[in-house]
């Protein structure tokens, strides 16, 4: 695996820490969107449909400090939205980093050149530039309805490299992926250097423009398996192995809604990063009046039953991992041995 | 997924067609802005972001064009109109594709 030794002890930690307490509900990653404005309309995201007046806005610095000491998870995702179109997204990383917490910034990499060249980031084991890659070139710039952004995105990806940055990259995957021009992604992506990758099936957005191509749980499962089954050594992937075996059908979890929790412009979204079925003021009271029983595949939501997005299932693995000594010698055999 | 009808242009009358929580849930799910008709006539246009009918006295929270914030108690409500562009009704992946296979059959693509 490819996380770095201080970042897997941190969350170890941390997730310790959390279950020693009897802490029920506890958050691992806050999803942090400072602003929905962004410089694509990919056909699979349903997060940036809204009017001029609401993508014109986002939070202040301070309120995302503030929602991040609220929060208290280790680590912080910074989605959106573009966070590379927020005036102040270098501060931002800036006092996140002197907390440290550990960010990705979750970016389609067009701003990204222009933004190190600009030097409004510092390399730092806490800062992770996590790139859109839905494919190789092909794939990708239609994932993201525009040509040319991959051969923009892989320029970038170099670029952070080379000047020191840690480079994941994250892909969302959709009916019709071929599990063979997947491989060749992965080998492209290792080519380049980057750190470690993150896979998870696209959720079905009912706002998003195509709503033909999300993956149902068996097709994504079939899918899956026919991508890790026999996974190259050199593949390094920036996420739980038992979430990828999760992803293969090796495993059946329940959703963790409140491990990812979301916090953009209208407050602390009920009940995850995917839904929006209401706002709390606090993460206390998000945490406190969301009835957690109402999602998750058990639940018998239709909204949550072919859900299998990393969001609420990748604190599910992390949960298995420190949750049994079975859970946790799954965890280690997978790391060590790189097979799912 | 089923496609959805856009809500765009629809001006329902509360307390005969539905209830002004069925429409206030439906403007909460709305991508675009509506315009709010309050008991004393007042017209508030903006963009509805939550609303919680779980509480003694349910409320909607918007935001306004110019920035402004407000709270309604459902009791102040008298109209939802669905007056702005519905925001993710939009055919941009359609457009994407259409584009695509005409660059295709072009002879020199």
């Amino acid at each position: 695996m490819s996380v770095p030794l201080s970042q897997m002890w941190t969350v170890a930690t941390y997730v310790l820490g959390q279950r020693l307490r009897g802490r029920q509900r506890y958050p691992l990653v806050l999803m942090l969107e400072p602003l929905f404005r962004c410089n694509l309309a990919c056909a699979g995201c349903g997060k940036i449909q809204y009017p001029g007046h609401i993508l014109r806005r986002h939070l202040t610095v301070e309120q995302c400090l503030a929602a991040v000491e609220e929060c208290g998870a280790p680590m912080v995702s910074i989605p959106g939205g573009e966070p590379l179109m927020y005036p102040d997204i270098g501060r931002l990383v800036q006092e996140l980093v002197a907390r440290r917490k550990y960010v990705y910034l979750c970016t389609n990499a067009l701003l990204l050149k222009e933004k190190l060249g600009e030097g409004v980031f510092t390399p730092s084991k806490y800062l992770s530039f996590s790139v859109h890659m839905d494919g190789l070139r092909e794939e990708h710039d239609e994932a993201v309805c525009r040509d040319g952004v991959y051969d923009v995105a892989v320029e970038a990806i170099c670029e952070a490299l080379r000047r020191g940055f840690r480079v994941t990259t994250n892909t969302t995957l959709f009916d019709g992926a071929n599990p063979l021009r997947m491989r060749e992604f992965f080998d492209a992506m290792m080519d380049l250097g980057v750190e470690g990758m993150m896979v998870s099936p696209g959720y079905s957005y009912s706002k998003a423009p195509d709503q033909v191509h999300f993956l149902r749980r068996q097709r994504a499962h079939d899918l899956f398996r026919a991508m890790l089954a026999n996974p190259k050594k050199r593949w390094r992937f920036n996420q739980s192995p038992i979430f990828l075996q999760f992803l293969m059908g090796k495993h059946d979890f329940e959703c963790t809604p409140w491990g990812n929790p979301t916090y953009n412009l209208f407050g602390w979204q009920r009940p995850c990063y995917l839904l929006q079925e209401g706002y709390a003021a606090s993460f206390k009271e998000l945490i406190e009046t969301t009835r957690w029983e109402d999602y998750g595949k058990r639940s018998g939501n239709p909204k949550c039953r072919d859900c299998m997005v990393h969001c609420g299932y990748e604190p599910t693995a992390v949960n298995h991992t420190f949750g049994s000594w079975r859970g946790f010698r799954e965890s280690v055999v997978a790391t060590v041995t790189g097979r799912f | 997924m089923a496609e959805e009808t856009s809500l765009q242009g629809w001006a329902p009358v509360i307390g005969v067609e539905t209830s002004v929580g069925e429409v206030v849930d439906r403007a909460f799910d709305y991508r675009g802005d509506v315009t709010v008709v309050t008991a004393s006539g007042r017209e508030l246009v903006g963009y509805i972001y939550n609303r919680d009918a779980h509480v003694a006295e349910p409320y909607l929270q918007m935001f306004d064009a110019d920035g402004g914030s407000h709270q309604l108690s459902y009791s102040d409500i008298r109209a939802i109109r669905f007056t702005g562009k519905d925001t993710a009704a939009g055919t941009s992946y359609e457009a994407w594709l259409r584009r695509k296979a005409e660059a295709g059959s072009r002879p020199d693509a």
